[in-house]
C-alpha cells in the first residue's frame, strides 16, 4: 500500500498508465479521496479501468472489482444486495466512462436506479470511446471529429447531438442526480458529499476532458473544462427526484469559441462555410441550455468565479488519510 | 419424505434449503416457476435473501457475480437465449473463478424461437470454464442443486445444473426434500478468499498480457480436470448422508455384456431404460450410459464404461452446425486417444421439443450403423419432409 | 520475466512503475522575487510579511518586515510607496494597501512595546562610526548592532532622526513615532552621541583611528541659496531652515502672504506648515504639474502627487512654470517676489538653472519667501571623509549619497552599507541586492483564481488646518488582515492546494508545511503549473 500522503489517501494512487494530463484520472482521484478507501469499487470496462489495472498491477488502494463493459451498475447492484443481506453498510460506488453510461451501460444503469439500489454511480465522460481510439459515443458533442465520425468531404463532424443523459437519469426520480467538472472542486465535493449522505441510487456526471481525444495541451485540462461550463455547454446542475434544486450560476458567459479554439477535434470548423454553421449551432445550443438551466440568472451562493477561489492554506480536502495503518498487510 | 413436486419447485426448495443470500433473476419460459417460487418464499419469510428482478439475463449474471464477489451465496436462473444473453458474464465469472451456481431449464435457440426443450443452449456455453451437470428427474435437480454449491466452493469454479425444460420443470414427480439440518450438515456456509472488502482491500478483473494471461486459462482447465474428482467424492458423499447417489460423473444402466451402448443426457434416460429393457427382453445385448458430468468432460470414466461396447450410439440433443453431434465428437475424440476404434453412431434428435419416445428410440438403435459415404452424423426421427425451408425459396406460408 | 498470473491483485502494486519515466519536462517549486520586492528601495520582504500578517501573526509579520527596515511606523505614513505601483494585484482590481499594512505594522509594534531581537549572542570586537542620526545612519547602525557590532552614532543636532526629523512636519510624522522607533533601535545597544559634529567636537582623524569602519550618512540638509542679501533673515529663508524651526517647536508668526519657491517635497511642506501657521500660501514652482501634456522630459515637478494634491486640497495656491525674477522689499520688510514664465528649467549641464522669458513678470504679493530649490550634503568637516573610499573603510549613504532621494532608498543604503562594512572587515564578498529583478509577472499568473476585494483605506482627518495633527489615519483592526489578504503571493506558494488536487498522478505530495513533487510518477503534463494562481510552478525540459 502506498501511503506517501499524510493527507490524502491516494485512493487511486501513482503509476497508473493515464496519457498524460488526463482529465479522468483527475476527477477519479478527487472523487474516490472524497468517498475513501472503506468502500466498494465496481468500474466498468474502459480508459479508467484500462489504465488503472494494467497486467496485473493495480493503482487502487481500495476494494475493487472490474467485470465487462457493460454491467458495472448490475454487478455493483449484487454487492449491494451482498451487503445488506449482510447488514454491513460499506458504500458502493460505480465508476464508468461515456460509454459504460450512455450507451452500452445504460440498461444496467436504469434497472439499477429503477430497483432503488443504494449505489453511487460516477460517470466520467471524456465524450467518446477514448480507451479503444477515440471512436464516438452518444456523449460526443455535436460537429467533433472522433474517428468514427470523422470530417470529410461530405461530415462535419459527427452529426448527433450530445445525449442528455442527466435529463433520462433523471426521469428516474432518483434521489440524486448532478453534474460538475474538474475545474471547480469545491463543487465537485460539495456534490460527491452530498451524494454520500442520500441513500438510493444516486448519479454524478462528471465531464473529464481528453488531451488525446480532444486534441488540446495536456496542461489545459482544467482549463478547458472550467470553459466547458462557462461557456454554458456543460451546465452544473442538480436533480432531485427529478426536480432541478441547483444550477451553478455564469458569472458570464463565454463564447463557444474560447473554449473550441484550444481543441483540435473542433479545429475543422474553423475555415469553411460548413464549418461556420456549425460553429452557430454549438453557439445555439449553449444559448438554449443557458436558457433552460437559467444559468445566468440563477440566484445562488456561488457562481463559476466565486467558487473556484483560492484560500491561503487551502479549502480542507478529503476523508481524513489514516494516521495509523496496519503494516502487517 | 416423498411429495409430488413440479420440477422447478423441487429446484426452488433445494435453492431455499441452500441458504442464497441473493437471488437475482430475468424471466424466460421455462426457468419462469422456479423463480416465481422464490419469490414468494422471499416474500412470506421463508427465504432470507435479496430477491432482484433483474433487468435482462446479462444483469442477472452480473448481480450474482457482484453478490458472489461481495461475499454472498447467490442463485440465479435461465433458458435459451437468456442463457446465450449471459454469455460474457458467464466467461467473466469463470474467469474470475467466482463459485457462482444456477440452472439451465435447457430450451431450444432461436431462430426460429422455440420455447421447448433441448441442449443447444448449455451446450453453446461448453467452453465458457462451467462444471456443466446434466440431471435426468426432479429429484436429481434437487440433490445435484446442493451438491452444486459444494463443488462450485471447494473448487472455485462456477456451476450450471441443467434440466430439460417443460420435461422436468413443468413436470411432477416424487421427490424426496432433505432437511434444513441435513442439507447444512452437507453443505458449510460460504466463505471466499477473494471476497471485497475494505478491511484486505484487492484488485479483481484486472488486466492480463500475453506473458500471464495463459497461464490463467491452464489453472482454469487444470482445476477443470480435478473436478472429476471432486465430483465424484460429493456425489458419493450425498449417497452416504442422503441415501441417494447417481453416479457421479456417468451413470450406467445393464451395461455388464452389452455389446450395444447408448449414450444420452438428461431426461430421456428414462425412456432409454425402457427401451434397453425391452430389446434385453427379446434378447440384444443393449446398454445404456448416461453422461450425467458434460464439463470436464470424463473422458476415463467414459472409456471405462463404453471399452467392452462393439456399437456406441450417441444420441443428443444439441449438434454443431456444420461438425456433427457435439458429445460424440468429443467421444470420438476420447475413444481414439485411449486406442479404441470402435465407431460411434453420432445421432441428433429431439431438437426445439420433438420427442423422442421409446418406439423413436427403439428405431435409433436398430437403425443401420452409418455408412461411409454418409454423414458425420444423423437427425432422428424424421418427419413430413418440409418444403420451403431452404434459404432461397420464398415461404409464403 | 512474466508477471505471475493473479486473481487478486495486490492495492497500489502500480506503484513499482516509475511513470516519471514518460515526462519531456518537469515542475519545479520555485520562489519567485514580486515586483513589489523589486521596486521597494529597501528590499524589503513584502510578500513574506504580508502572509503572516494575513494570519494575523502580527509580531512574526513585524520582525519580518523590519529585517530590512526598522522604520514602518515612519514609512507607513512618508514612503511613497513604490511598492504600490509594481503590485500585481493592480491588474486584478487595486494594488494592496503595502503603505497602509507598514504603517499598521510599525503603529503595532510601538503600542505593543516589541523589542528588535540580536540576530547572534557573539560580540564582535571590531567598532563602527555612523555620522548621522537620520534614516541611513539608524538603518546602518541597526543591522550592524543586531549582528553584535559595537556602533557609536554621531548626530550634530540635539535629537536624532535627521530629516525624518528636522523635515518633516508632525502632521506627516508625528514625532512620538519617530521616537518609538528610534528608542527601539537604540535599545540593541547604539551608542548615540548628539551635539556631536565632526570636525568640531571630534575630529574626523579620531573617527578613522577609533574605528574600523566609518559611515557617512548626513543627509543633504545644505540648502540651495538664492543670492540674495536679505538670506537667511526673517523675511527670506530656505525650506529646510523654515521645517527645521518649526519642527523644532519654534512658534513662527507669519505674514499674511508666504510664497515657498521650489517644486519639491520640501517646498510642499513648507507650504503646508504655512498654511496651518495661517498664511496664504502660494507655491512658485519653476516645472510643470503632474500629468502635464507639455511638459518635456525631467520638467515635471518631483514632489509626490499625493502631497500636491493634500495642498491644494488645503488651499495651497499653486503658480508652474514660474521663477524668480527679484526679491521686491518696501524697507526691511518683504512685499513681493517678481516672477516670470520660465524656459528651461536646467541650463545645458543639466544643473538646475531656470532661464526666464523676459517680459513675463508678475508680481507675487509676499511677507516671507522660502526658497526650496534643492539641496546638497554638507561635508564641513569630513572633506577627506568623503573622498576615501570603501577601500580606505569609510562607505556613504542615504541622501548624502546622491539621488533618489526618498527615506525608503536611505533605509536601504543603511542596510547594504553595513553588510558590505561586515564583509569587508571578514575579507569575504558582497554584492547588492538592492532592486533584484522581479521574477513573476501578472501574466505568469492565474488572476481568476482570486476573489475581488475592494482596498481598505485609514480615514482622512477632515480638519486640517487647525493644527499639526495627522492628516491620514491607518488601517483599523479587521481591516488590517484582510488587507494583508489581498496580497497575490506572486511567485510564492500559499498552499491554495490547487496543485495537489488536480496532479492526475498522484505525484504532488502534501506535506505539513507545502508540497512536494515525487519525480518517480510524475509526467511532466504540466498541469499544476498551469494551474497555480501566483505563478509559483516552473516546467522546465528534462535534461537528455
Amino acid at each position: 500500500m502506498d501511503k506517501r500522503d499524510p493527507f490524502r489517501h491516494n485512493v487511486l494512487t501513482s503509476g497508473h498508465r493515464a496519457c498524460s494530463g488526463c482529465g479522468e484520472a483527475m476527477a477519479a482521484r478527487m472523487v474516490t479521496d472524497l468517498i475513501g478507501p472503506d468502500a466498494i469499487y465496481v468500474n466498468a470496462t474502459g480508459c479508467l479501468q484500462v489504465f488503472t489495472t494494467h497486467n496485473q498491477q493495480s493503482a487502487w488502494q481500495a476494494p475493487w472489482i472490474h467485470s465487462v463493459f457493460a454491467n458495472a451498475a448490475a454487478v455493483a447492484s449484487g454487492v449491494e444486495a451482498a451487503l445488506r443481506a449482510k447488514g454491513k453498510e460499506t458504500p458502493v460506488v460505480v465508476q464508468a466512462g461515456d460509454g459504460g453510461t450512455f450507451d452500452i451501460g445504460l440498461q444496467c444503469l436504469s434497472g439499477m436506479i429503477e430497483r432503488g439500489h443504494d449505489v453511487l454511480f460516477v460517470c466520467y465522460d471524456n465524450e467518446a470511446y477514448m480507451n479503444t481510439g477515440v471512436q464516438r459515443s452518444s456523449s460526443t458533442p455535436h460537429a467533433v471529429r472522433t474517428t468514427t465520425s470523422p470530417p470529410g468531404r461530405l461530415s462535419q463532424g459527427k452529426h448527433h447531438l450530445k445525449k442528455d443523459v442527466i435529463s433520462i437519469i433523471a426521469a428516474h426520480h432518483l434521489p440524486y442526480a448532478a453534474t460538475a467538472t474538474v475545474a471547480y472542486f469545491p463543487d465537485l465535493k460539495a456534490k460527491v458529499e452530498k451524494a454520500m449522505t442520500i441513500k438510493g441510487p444516486r448519479f454524478l456526471h462528471i465531464l473529464s476532458p481528453c488531451p488525446l481525444g480532444w486534441e488540446h495541451d495536456s496542461a489545459l485540462s482544467v482549463t478547458v473544462s472550467r470553459l466547458a461550463v462557462e461557456t454554458g455547454l456543460f451546465p452544473l446542475v442538480e436533480l432531485e427526484h427529478g426536480e432541478l434544486t441547483g444550477v451553478m450560476r455564469l458569472a458570464a458567459q463565454r463564447p463557444v469559441e474560447e473554449y473550441l479554439r484550444p481543441q483540435g477535434r473542433f479545429k475543422h470548423l474553423f475555415g469553411s462555410k460548413e464549418g461556420a454553421v456549425e460553429l452557430r449551432h454549438l453557439q445555439a445550443l449553449a444559448d438554449a441550455r443557458i436558457r433552460r438551466y437559467g444559468l445566468l440568472s440563477a440566484d445562488t451562493e456561488w457562481d463559476t468565479e466565486s467558487v473556484a477561489q483560492v484560500q491561503r492554506h487551502g479549502r480542507g480536502g478529503y476523508v481524513s488519510a489514516p494516521q495509523e495503518m496496519d503494516d502487517e498487510r | 419424505m416423498k411429495k409430488l413436486l413440479e420440477g422447478s419447485q423441487a429446484v426452488a426448495e433445494a435453492v431455499r434449503l441452500c441458504r442464497p443470500q441473493v437471488v437475482a433473476a430475468y424471466p424466460i419460459t421455462p426457468q419462469t416457476h422456479i423463480i416465481e417460487r422464490l419469490a414468494q418464499h422471499v416474500a412470506d419469510g421463508e427465504l432470507a435473501a435479496e430477491f432482484i428482478n433483474a433487468e435482462s439475463e446479462f444483469g442477472a449474471a452480473s448481480i450474482v457475480l457482484g453478490a458472489v464477489a461481495a461475499g454472498a451465496r447467490a442463485f440465479t436462473a435461465t433458458a435459451s437465449q437468456g442463457l446465450l444473453l449471459m454469455t460474457e458474464v458467464l466467461y467473466n465469472i469463470a474467469g474470475m473463478r467466482l463459485p457462482v451456481v444456477m440452472v439451465c431449464a435447457n430450451r431450444a435457440v432461436g431462430a426460429p424461437i422455440n420455447i421447448f426443450s433441448d441442449h443447444q443452449d448449455s451446450m453453446a456455453l461448453r467452453d465458457a470454464g462451467w462444471i456443466q451437470i446434466y440431471v435426468e428427474s426432479n429429484q436429481e435437480a434437487a440433490d445435484s442443486l446442493i451438491q452444486a454449491y459444494r463443488i462450485a466452493e471447494v473448487c472455485e469454479l462456477p456451476v450450471m445444473v441443467c434440466m430439460d425444460g417443460f420435461f422436468l420443470t413443468h413436470t411432477f414427480e416424487p421427490v424426496d426434500l432433505p432437511s434444513q439440518a441435513m442439507v447444512d450438515g452437507y453443505l458449510p456456509a460460504f466463505r471466499f478468499a477473494r471476497t471485497l472488502d475494505p478491511t484486505q482491500p484487492m484488485t479483481l478483473g484486472g488486466g492480463s498480457e500475453a506473458d500471464n494471461y495463459q497461464e490463467f486459462r491452464v489453472a482454469q482447465h487444470h482445476t477443470m480436470e480435478n473436478a472429476q474428482t471432486v465430483i465424484e467424492a460429493f456425489d458419493a458423499d450425498f449417497g452416504e448422508q442422503f441415501g441417494r447417489t447417481y453416479g457421479g460423473l456417468v451413470q450406467d444402466y445393464r451395461l455388464a455384456g452389452a455389446d450395444t451402448v447408448l449414450l444420452g443426457l438428461g431426461s430421456l434416460m428414462g425412456a432409454v431404460r425402457d427401451v434397453v429393457d425391452r430389446l434385453r427382453d427379446q434378447g440384444q445385448a443393449v446398454g445404456a450410459l448416461r453422461l450425467r458430468c458434460f464439463r470436464p468432460f470424463p473422458a476415463q470414466a467414459l472409456i471405462e464404461q463404453l471399452r467392452a461396447a462393439q456399437r456406441i450410439i450417441v444420441l443428443e440433443k444439441a449438434f454443431s452446425a456444420g461438425a456433427g453431434g457435439i458429445v460424440a465428437i468429443e467421444l470420438r475424440a476420447a475413444l481414439q486417444q485411449a486406442g479404441i476404434t470402435t465407431t460411434v453412431d453420432s445421432v441428433i434428435g429431439g431438437l426445439g421439443g420433438r420427442d423422442l419416445t421409446p418406439e423413436v428410440i427403439e428405431a435409433i438403435i436398430r437403425g443401420a450403423k452409418p455408412d461411409e459415404h454418409e454423414a458425420t452424423c444423423r437427425f432422428a426421427p424424421d418427419h413430413i419432409a418440409p418444403d420451403n425451408i431452404n434459404s432461397g425459396e420464398a415461404s409464403h406460408g | 520475466m512474466s508477471a505471475s498470473a493473479k486473481l487478486a491483485v495486490a492495492p497500489g502494486s502500480s506503484t513499482a512503475y516509475q511513470s516519471g519515466d514518460w515526462r519531456s519536462e518537469q515542475p519545479l517549486y520555485r520562489d519567485k522575487w514580486p515586483p513589489c520586492s523589486q521596486t521597494c528601495p529597501a528590499a524589503e520582504d513584502i510578500q513574506a510579511w504580508l502572509a503572516l500578517a494575513s494570519d494575523q501573526q502580527w509580531q512574526a509579520a513585524w520582525r519580518t518586515l523590519t529585517e530590512r527596515n526598522p522604520f514602518p511606523a515612519t514609512m507607513g505614513r512618508i514612503c511613497y510607496h513604490p511598492c504600490e505601483s509594481g503590485c500585481n494585484r493592480k491588474h486584478l482590481d487595486s494594488a494592496v494597501n503595502i503603505h497602509g499594512m507598514e504603517r499598521y505594522l510599525g503603529d503595532l509594534a510601538i503600542a505593543e512595546g516589541w523589542q528588535h531581537k540580536l540576530l547572534t549572542e557573539i560580540s564582535q570586537s571590531q567598532r563602527i562610526a555612523v555620522v548621522g542620526a537620520g534614516p541611513a545612519g539608524l538603518s546602518c547602525a541597526f543591522q550592524l548592532a543586531r549582528r553584535g557590532y559595537p556602533v557609536t552614532i554621531f548626530d550634530a543636532q540635539s535629537t536624532p532622526g535627521g530629516t525624518l526629523s528636522s523635515g518633516i512636519p508632525d502632521y506627516r510624522l508625528p514625532k512620538s513615532v519617530l521616537q518609538g522607533e528610534i528608542d527601539a533601535i537604540l535599545a540593541l545597544g547604539v551608542q548615540l552621541k548628539l551635539n556631536t559634529r565632526i570636525g568640531i567636537e571630534i575630529s574626523a582623524d579620531s573617527l578613522r583611528e577609533d574605528f574600523d569602519a566609518v559611515f557617512l550618512a548626513v543627509g543633504a540638509l545644505q540648502p540651495r541659496t538664492y543670492p540674495d542679501d536679505g538670506y537667511g533673515s526673517h523675511s527670506v529663508m530656505s525650506g529646510v531652515d523654515f521645517l527645521r524651526r518649526i519642527n523644532a517647536g519654534e512658534s513662527l508668526s507669519l505674514p499674511k502672504h508666504v510664497a515657498v519657491i521650489g517644486g519639491g517635497n520640501t517646498a510642499i511642506d513648507a507650504a503646508r506648515c504655512a498654511r496651518r501657521l495661517g498664511a496664504e500660501v502660494t507655491v512658485v514652482c519653476p516645472q510643470d504639474p503632474h500629468g502635464s501634456h507639455h511638459h518635456q522630459q525631467g520638467t515635471e515637478m518631483p514632489a509626490s502627487l499625493r502631497e500636491v494634491v493634500e495642498a491644494e486640497t488645503e488651499g495651497v495656491n499653486f503658480r508652474y512654470r514660474a521663477g524668480v525674477r527679484r526679491l521686491v522689499r518696501s524697507g526691511e520688510h518683504l512685499s513681493g517676489i517678481e516672477v516670470a514664465r520660465v524656459d528651461q528649467v536646467h541650463d545645458r549641464h543639466g544643473h538646475f538653472n531656470p532661464l526666464l522669458f523676459e517680459g513675463t513678470e508678475e508680481l507675487v504679493p509676499a511677507g516671507l519667501a522660502v526658497f526650496a530649490i534643492g539641496q546638497e550634503a554638507d561635508w564641513y568637516g569630513l572633506e577627506d571623509l568623503s573622498q576615501a573610499g570603501e577601500k580606505s573603510g569609510v562607505w556613504i549613504g542615504g541622501d548624502a549619497a546622491g539621488k533618489p532621494r526618498l527615506a525608503a532608498s536611505a533605509v536601504g543604503s543603511g542596510y547594504q552599507a553595513a553588510m558590505s562594512i561586515i564583509a569587508t572587515l571578514k575579507d569575504e564578498s558582497f554584492v547588492s541586492d538592492t532592486h533584484k529583478k522581479a521574477q513573476i509577472i501578472f501574466k505568469q499568473m492565474q488572476l481568476h483564481y482570486y476573489p475581488k476585494q475592494p482596498r481598505r483605506e485609514g480615514e482622512i482627518n477632515q480638519q486640517r488646518l487647525t493644527g499639526f495633527d495627522e492628516v491620514n489615519k491607518g488601517l483599523v483592526d479587521g481591516d488590517a488582515e484582510h488587507e494583508a489578504g489581498r496580497c497575490l503571493s506572486c511567485g510564492v506558494c500559499f498552499e491554495c492546494d490547487n496543485c495537489w488536487h488536480f496532479c492526475p498522478d498522484a505525484a504532488v505530495i502534501k506535506k505539513e508545511s507545502g508540497y512536494e513533487i515525487d519525480y518517480d510518477y510524475c509526467k511532466g503534463c504540466g498541469i499544476c503549473a498551469q494551474e497555480c494562481p501566483c505563478g509559483h510552478i516552473d516546467m522546465k525540459p528534462v535534461a537528455e
